[in-house]
């Protein structure tokens, strides 16, 4: 049985992680982090710092080569098969390359999430609606997303995540593609969803979307974090 | 109908509309080895039909040297009853035996003027029952017949029951090697269309991982686009068959071979357990592709 995602407990609460790819590459490196219920908190720093590793670690796409990795009082390391896919429908993941279905339509890559969940067709259709109104994409509502251009696509993949409003998002680089006004709708709509209590993780190097932000920011160097700046103070360590 | 139901045939209905070519192909050669197995059991099973109304026909005439006298018939009877069971035993005298033939030649029975009503010998003719109406057991019963005191000969168109007999074993044959093929056509073939599925489909398998989706969800709509297939493959093998057997019927009444046969369609009963069982073979072959080319 999948635990519930309890105020009690860190959501996420990773404790010495490294990952090595072969040969010797090190991506992530003795990294400790929590986060806890409701929190907005980025993460930050230079390509190739290990976000998207960190985050491919939280929803189980990676493994640690040492260290744990508890989402939601989970050890992944232990977890079964069928609770893998329990926890995944709880977690909403903006990929950096989109992992959005090419021939199928807006409306229907938004929807995957909802219909793996068997919400009513009604409800899906009520939702996808006004995640296309927020996002700004209503009009592209029944075109495949091959045919939309790289922050089309971006917001697609946006609003996928955020359908099932899960109490985990992970979004890697979710404004990448995107100008300066619709990044604010992107945040916007994070905001939103933060305030609905999900916790949300960002991880970012556009500084433009942290920089006023009052959430808190870690930044992530060469596998390491390199300290960290934010008001609430949960666990953080390179032990 | 649930939620589930409605995703699990949105889900076939997406599969299939993105593999038709494919899924058209599995179809035609389901369609095709139903037809072809049917086709050869449909004709083995009239034959037999006919050999069985034949059999009932079926005798074997003791020739005597003599009269068989009233008090010793049912010794007779006795002793041919010992070997094995017969529906029933006639014996024919040479007057009975003369009035028979001359019955059979109706006006050409002039013929028979010349001759005396002693000709023909006196015969008994045993009627074997069902169980007996094998090669095998018939050549036994000849040879037990021909020891009865008086005996001259025994005959049982023999010539023609092993005809008849190599003829229902040749159409077996073919049945079985038939059936192989309806079965090998149909689990390959199905198998290899999921698996075309599978891969085609791998992306987005590998999007609906990652959002979570359970086995049933990813596994269902395979399992159901295996089962349409039987269900549409067979139906079409069989609608195939009854329009050719309406077409031959149709053409080819009259005094003939298809005539003497009393051709008949299968019973609802068989075309139910032929199209259940290209069914129940689509979606074996679903599961073993499911199974063998998905990792969940």
């Amino acid at each position: 049985m999948i635990k519930s995602f309890s105020d009690d407990l860190p959501i996420v609460d990773i404790v010495k992680a490294t990952k090595v790819y072969p040969p010797d590459i090190i991506a992530v490196q003795n990294v400790s982090l929590a986060v806890g219920k409701g929190e907005l908190v980025f993460l930050t720093g230079m390509s190739g710092a290990g976000k998207t590793t960190l985050l491919k670690m939280v929803c189980c796409i990676e493994q640690p080569t040492k260290g744990v990795i508890e989402v939601a009082g989970h050890d992944l390391s232990r977890i079964r098969q069928t609770e893998i896919q329990k926890l995944r429908r709880q977690i909403g993941v903006v990929y950096q390359d989109f992992k959005i279905l090419p021939k199928q339509t807006v409306y229907e890559n938004i929807a995957i999430p909802m219909e793996v969940m068997y919400r009513s067709p009604k409800e899906i259709r009520k939702r996808v609606d006004q995640l296309l109104e927020t996002l700004r994409i209503t009009h592209k509502r029944n075109i495949q997303t091959a045919k939309l251009s790289r922050g089309e696509q971006q917001r697609v993949a946006i609003a996928r995540a955020a359908a099932n409003e899960p109490p985990l998002i992970l979004a890697d680089e979710p404004t990448g593609n995107l100008d300066s006004e619709v990044s604010g709708y992107v945040m916007e709509l994070f905001k939103q969803l933060n305030n609905a209590g999900s916790t949300i993780i960002i991880a970012t190097h556009d500084e433009s979307i942290y920089r006023k932000s009052r959430h808190r920011k870690v930044e992530l160097q060469h596998g390491l974090f390199s300290g960290h700046v934010g008001h609430r103070q949960l666990p953080l360590i390179n032990a | 109908m649930g939620h589930k139901t409605y995703f699990h045939i949105k889900q076939t209905g997406r599969n299939l509309r993105h593999n038709w070519p494919t899924q058209l192909m599995t179809v035609m050669t389901i369609s095709l080895s139903v037809l072809i197995f049917s086709f050869f059991l449909l004709i083995y099973l009239n034959i037999v039909n006919a050999g069985n109304r034949l059999g009932d026909e079926l005798r074997l005439i003791v020739y005597l040297n003599e009269e068989v006298a009233p008090e010793v018939k049912q010794m007779y009877e006795n002793k041919i009853r010992e070997f094995g069971k017969v529906e029933r035993i006639e014996f024919i005298s040479r007057a009975e035996a003369f009035a028979r033939l001359g019955r059979q030649l109706d006006t050409e029975k002039d013929v028979l003027a010349d001759l005396g009503p002693d000709f023909l010998p006196p015969s008994i003719e045993v009627y074997p029952r069902r169980s007996m109406r094998n090669l095998t057991s018939l050549k036994q019963f000849s040879d037990y017949l021909t020891t009865l005191p008086a005996a001259q000969k025994v005959q049982y168109g023999r010539s023609w029951v092993e005809r008849f007999g190599y003829f229902i074993e040749l159409l077996r044959v073919i049945v079985i090697l038939s059936g192989v093929l309806l079965v090998m056509a149909t689990v390959f073939m199905v198998s290899y269309t999921i698996r075309l599925t599978v891969v085609a489909k791998e992306e987005e398998l590998a999007v609906l991982r990652l959002v979570g989706a359970d086995n049933k969800f990813i596994q269902t709509p395979l399992l159901i686009e295996g089962v349409l297939q039987g269900v549409i493959g067979s139906a079409c093998g069989i609608l195939l068959l009854y329009l050719i057997f309406r077409w031959t019927t149709g053409h080819l009444s009259g005094p003939g071979f298809l005539n003497m046969l009393d051709f008949a369609f299968f019973p609802p009963k068989t075309t139910a357990i032929i199209a259940g069982t290209s069914v129940l073979l689509c979606a074996g072959g679903s599961l073993i592709s499911i199974r063998k080319f998905m990792r969940i």
